[in-house]
């Protein structure tokens, strides 16, 4: 049902049914004038609204959306508010990495006694929303692809990046398989990589017997992460190795109880940063339209700061230039759990002034341009769930409701919106939880640049919870907690 | 489905401003409606038989009303709907009233969003299913906190009404603040002999079990079955041997202990009975100022004590009580006027606060009811009461009115001339609040027969001269300043939240306003009940009472309490959680969030999932927003219930 042209706005409200839908009704028992444009949804607490609603509705071509629960500490409920209130936060300055305006979206408090507070609530959003105007739909943007395409050069890593030399190297990993000889008596498995199919792939390799052991590599190309498997692993004894990075994400699997301390053997190496697969091959492509076999090359070596590639025509490639985009930015080169093999592994630098460079890239960006952008990026998305797949920390596995019917929270279409909503049903799912390993941007087929989504989640939850995941693995993830009074959360003053 | 859609005019309440016969032929059109009608009060009785033939004619299977708000008759419409057949869940409410018809007068915009409003509910509807409410037992016992007169009320109402009452007090006798009142307005009637009876009538009866000088340390459960633990402070005396003799009291040689029965106006000895008719009368060791904990010796109770009760290495208890409703009357605490520098913070002896006059007038008080100056002990031929110390005032965030000050003041200011005929009173107010039977007509006796001189304005400083008091204020009715020497000041503190009230308001989980008082459920029509099920408020921790309006409503709590348990079982409302355990990967995150503990781990062919407590859980749906696999749902609010209104709304 469209709405009246030239008057109203597709305005959306979420009420929770003890105060403010009361608060509501109060105004209108007074005969306190409002605009028309809202059309009210009942809740029974704000702690009900799921911030997807909102995605939903504005994704949907609603123009403004407004929740509003009891006041902090009045909650029916003691504590919905409170929750709602970082969930809402949180979506709120999620919003605009999809260049959707935050202002469209508000919540607020109003008491079931406050109807002249409701009634200038709404007069003053529903205004907002009307200086607007109609809310531009992403599927309708201007397609706007900026990203340097992968291969090109990107700024220098924080952390210079050099391999150990190849006999350091070969001692390390030495001492890694001892130390899993020893303990696969044990154990059901340990996961480590060995090499692919070719020599530019490595691929997870199961040891079950000491043997396999020998086949365990280490080097730039072991770009898996191998938490990922761990949950499948419930309820047996199984060993894992890792990178910095990856130990994160056993961390934040061990906090969320998906795997037991005591089933876990955790190996470490410290790491040196890893290869993007996609930006050597695009490196080593002799010409256009060439495929991809004729680059494979029959074996690598790491040598200091590069890599050589040995085949038809020799190639050697600083490491710098083919890095993955995540090791970048890395602060966690040594694993920060498990039995670790330091290696000579260098300090581990402070987290950077510099932001991902994906996310640098959609930070540069006008919202008008990340409508375009995103709409560009899903116009390519598969939808086949590569990314969700690869994620350590997408534990719903077959039960993720992007494909469920029940709650059906997006279609089969192979539309713009429903493969967005999806990615945001991504980020949100990991607010609080993403560790930034980058899985689901590597295993992106289209090379859609994900992860920057998450990065965006990640700083939001940084600023206002001071949080970072896979850190600690007692901390309690900050969207199931709240605070009473929120040190980083302020009245958004309606 | 076969769904009906009846859209009310409500006269011309809604009729006036939206095209109702317009928005039920547009309803026709929507998915699933075979039937729609406009009507002139669909809550009427003619407007209910309407939708209950129109059920049967049409075989419909659910029913959307589009009228007033729904927190307004959506129970009469649930039950309309069930009287001809459907379950009360088949029934979706839309506010076309409240929302709409009331807040613009724009007819095309309000019809239009009438319309839509009513597609929102319709595409709800065709999601709702039929939920069935699950019955359980109830512990016919019930929990009073607080032994004030609202308390005891409600105790004895509920033993009379046959059921056992648990009474936790928190200080060693019960009486509250009552107990300590000399009279009681506007009949003068004393008032330990009108409270006396009853609390003799708690320790006697044989439903009331007493705890004195205990609280409640922990509250678990849902209404019907709470567990509480109490805690049983140390008295330091077996109060099953102790007599209430008092020999203890004569001998004790330690005689400084803080009185807090009186107000601290004096001090007793150490170990205590705080007032003759305490109840339990018992004993108890104030550890502070007792010489054997504070020096390691004496021992002089312990050795005169005929029955032997003493008990140095007492220590405390926790015991555990099971109850199906719990009533909350844990009173009020005093306003502290040494807030107020312009009264001398404190620092001046004569200055008192009003219920500490109220010791100086009892018989049974230090002074044994002849009114003396604390500092001197002289009798004051001039007494100055200034009202609204901490009520009315947003400069010490007491805004709010304490109700019962006027009253008492004018009682205190009879009394004075009652017990000191040659004395003068003056009392400095606001305004005079007297709006209770007989009120007015008692102030004015104050005035016209005791000659007690009403001084309309505030004070602005009391300056100390000589033995006396310069209270110096303004007469705003004569628009002039004022200075009375004063031999006694007596200041009419206000009311606040007991303290401790906020803490307890958590153990119960009910909400509490900005000064700490209980939220009542709703403001006018459910004034002893507060939104957790079960859990009943009397008196004054709602907000300052007078001792008539708490004992009635401790009354009322009874009665609420008696209703409640007068059931043999109790209906769960089944709009509550419920787990998809195909779904449910046993992340746990729903038990974190859970405000009331109401999930919990159950085991399934080895693996671990969430199950919900069905009567303990209370609908707020906080878990389904946690869940990210959507496994947990609340009922009637579904993920997929809310999608289809925002769908509605947003995608076609």
């Amino acid at each position: 049902m469209p709405v009246l042209k030239g008057k109203e706005l597709r305005v959306v409200g979420f009420l929770c049914n003890w105060c403010s839908y009361g608060g509501a009704d109060t105004a209108g028992v007074g005969r306190f004038s409002q605009p028309t444009d809202l059309r009210i949804i009942r809740v029974p607490c704000s702690g009900r609204v799921d911030p997807m609603f909102v995605v939903k509705a504005l994704l949907g071509g609603a123009d403004g959306v407004l929740v509003s629960g009891c006041h902090p500490r009045d909650c029916h409920y003691s504590q919905g508010n409170f929750y709602a209130r970082r969930r809402l936060e949180t979506l709120k300055t999620f919003l605009p990495a999809l260049g959707i305006d935050p202002d469209r979206f508000q919540y607020t408090w109003v008491s079931a006694s406050e109807g002249q507070r409701w009634k200038n609530v709404v007069s003053t959003f529903v205004e907002k929303v009307h200086q607007l105007g109609h809310a531009p739909r992403i599927e309708e943007a201007a397609p706007y692809l900026p990203l340097a395409e992968k291969g090109d050069t990107l700024p220098a890593p924080l952390r210079p990046l050099a391999w150990p030399a190849a006999g350091t190297l070969t001692a390390s990993l030495e001492q890694l398989r001892e130390k899993i000889r020893a303990a696969l008596p044990e154990l059901d498995c340990v996961i480590g990589w060995q090499q692919g199919f070719d020599a530019l792939h490595a691929t997870p390799l199961f040891m079950r017997k000491p043997e396999d052991v020998d086949k365990l590599t280490w080097g730039p190309l072991n770009v898996h992460n191998l938490a990922t498997y761990l949950p499948q692993f419930k309820n047996r004894k199984v060993g894992v190795v890792v990178k910095g990075c990856d130990s994160r994400s056993v961390i934040e699997l061990l906090q969320e109880k998906l795997v037991e301390p005591d089933n876990v053997r955790v190996f470490g190496m410290a790491c040196e940063g890893v290869v993007d697969v996609e930006r050597v091959r695009k490196a080593m492509e002799p010409a256009e339209g060439a495929a991809c076999t004729d680059v494979a090359p029959a074996a690598v070596a790491v040598e200091g700061d590069g890599l050589a590639f040995e085949g038809d025509t020799p190639v050697r490639l600083k490491l710098a230039d083919v890095v993955a985009e995540k090791c970048r930015t890395c602060d966690t080169p040594v694993p920060l759990l498990g039995d670790v093999v330091e290696g000579n592994a260098s300090a581990p630098a402070g987290p950077g002034p510099d932001a991902p460079p994906s996310l640098e890239a959609l930070d540069a960006m006008t919202p008008e341009q990340r409508r375009g952008f995103w709409r560009a990026q899903m116009d390519r998305c598969l939808r086949c769930y590569a990314c969700r797949n690869a994620c350590p920390m997408c534990v719903c596995r077959d039960h993720c409701i992007a494909e469920s019917r029940d709650p059906h929270w997006t279609t089969q279409e192979g539309n713009v919106r429903e493969k967005l909503q999806f990615q945001v049903i991504h980020a949100l799912h990991l607010a609080g939880r993403c560790t930034e390993c980058g899985e689901c941007q590597r295993a992106c087929p289209v090379n859609i640049p994900v992860l920057a989504l998450k990065q965006w989640m990640n700083r939001s939850v940084l600023t206002l919870f001071d949080y970072r995941a896979g850190v600690d693995v007692n901390a309690v993830p900050p969207l199931l907690a709240f605070a009473v009074e929120e040190k980083n959360i302020k009245e958004h003053g309606l | 489905m076969r769904i009906g859609v009846f859209v009310c005019h409500c006269g011309s309440n809604i009729g006036g401003t939206v095209d109702v016969p317009g928005v039920a032929q547009v309803a026709r059109a929507y998915p699933d409606v075979v039937f729609s009608s406009d009507t002139m009060y669909a809550c009427s009785e003619p407007g209910q038989a309407a939708i209950v033939d129109a059920i049967r004619e049409h075989a419909l299977d659910g029913v959307v009303v589009a009228s007033c708000t729904p927190r307004m008759h959506e129970p009469t419409f649930r039950r309309t709907v069930e009287r001809a057949g459907l379950n009360r869940y088949m029934f979706e409410m839309a506010n076309i009233r409240e929302h709409v018809s009331w807040i613009g007068k724009d007819r095309e915009a309000n019809s239009n969003k009438a319309a839509e409003l009513v597609r929102m509910a319709v595409e709800k509807l065709r999601l709702n299913a039929p939920l069935y409410p699950k019955s359980f037992d109830v512990t016919k016992r019930v929990l009073v906190i607080g032994g004030g007169v609202a308390g005891i009320q409600a105790a004895l109402d509920c033993a009379d009404g046959g059921i056992e009452v648990v009474l936790v007090e928190r200080e060693s006798t019960i009486g509250g603040k009552m107990a300590k009142l000399d009279k009681t307005f506007p009949t003068v009637d004393c008032s330990s002999c009108i409270l006396g009876p009853k609390m003799v009538d708690v320790s006697q009866h044989p439903n009331i079990r007493l705890y004195a000088h205990a609280e409640v340390e922990k509250i678990g459960g849902y209404v019907g079955n709470f567990k509480v633990d109490v805690r049983r402070k140390a008295t330091y005396v077996d109060w099953e041997l102790c007599t209430g003799c008092g020999l203890c009291m004569e001998k004790c040689p330690s005689k400084k202990s803080p009185d807090a029965f009186n107000e601290h106006v004096g001090v007793t000895t150490s170990i205590n009975i705080p007032f003759p008719q305490a109840i339990p009368k018992k004993a108890i060791i104030d550890p502070t100022s007792c010489r054997q904990f504070v020096k390691g010796k004496c021992g002089v109770c312990a050795k005169v004590c005929p029955t032997g009760a003493i008990r140095y290495d007492m220590e405390d208890q926790v015991v555990t009580e099971e109850v199906g409703a719990i009533i909350t009357a844990t009173g009020y605490d005093l306003f502290d006027y040494t807030r107020y520098a312009e009264y001398g913070g404190g620092r001046y002896p004569d200055v008192i606060t009003s219920l500490q006059y109220e010791r100086l007038l009892s018989a049974s008080g230090p002074t044994g009811g002849h009114v003396k100056r604390p500092s001197d002990g002289k009798e004051p031929k001039t007494v100055v009461f200034i009202q609204c110390v901490g009520s009315r005032d947003r400069s010490v965030d007491r805004p709010y009115c304490s109700g019962f000050c006027c009253m008492y003041t004018a009682k205190q200011a009879v009394l004075t001339k009652d017990h000191i005929p040659d004395s003068r009173s003056y009392v400095f107010y606001m305004d005079i609040r007297a709006n209770g039977k007989m009120y007015e007509e008692f102030t004015r006796r104050a005035m016209e027969e005791y000659g007690v001189q009403y001084v309309r304005g505030r004070v602005s400083m009391i300056v100390p001269q000589g033995d006396k008091y310069l209270v110096r204020g303004v007469d705003t009715l004569l628009g002039e300043q004022v200075e009375v020497p004063a031999d006694l000041v007596v200041l009419a503190v206000g009311a606040e939240s007991s303290h401790g009230a906020p803490q307890l308001a958590e153990k119960l989980r009910i909400s509490y306003d900005n000064y700490g008082f209980f939220m009542e459920s709703h403001c006018k029509l459910r004034p002893v009940e507060t939104n957790t099920a079960g859990v009943y408020l009397a008196g004054a921790c709602q907000g300052p009472k007078d001792i008539p309006s708490s004992v009635g409503q401790g009354s009322a709590a009874a009665a609420k309490v008696l209703g409640l348990f007068s059931r043999g079982r109790l209906e769960s409302d089944p709009q509550i959680s419920q787990v998809d355990v195909r779904r449910c990967v046993g992340c746990g995150k729903c038990i974190t969030t859970c405000p009331y503990g109401a999930i919990e781990w159950m085991e399934l062919r080895g693996e671990m999932k969430a199950r919900v407590i069905e009567t303990v859980c209370q609908g707020c749906g906080i878990c389904t927003v946690t869940c990210p696999q959507g496994a947990i749902q609340l009922q009637h609010f579904t993920d997929n219930q809310i999608l289809a209104e925002v769908n509605a709304l947003c995608l076609s």
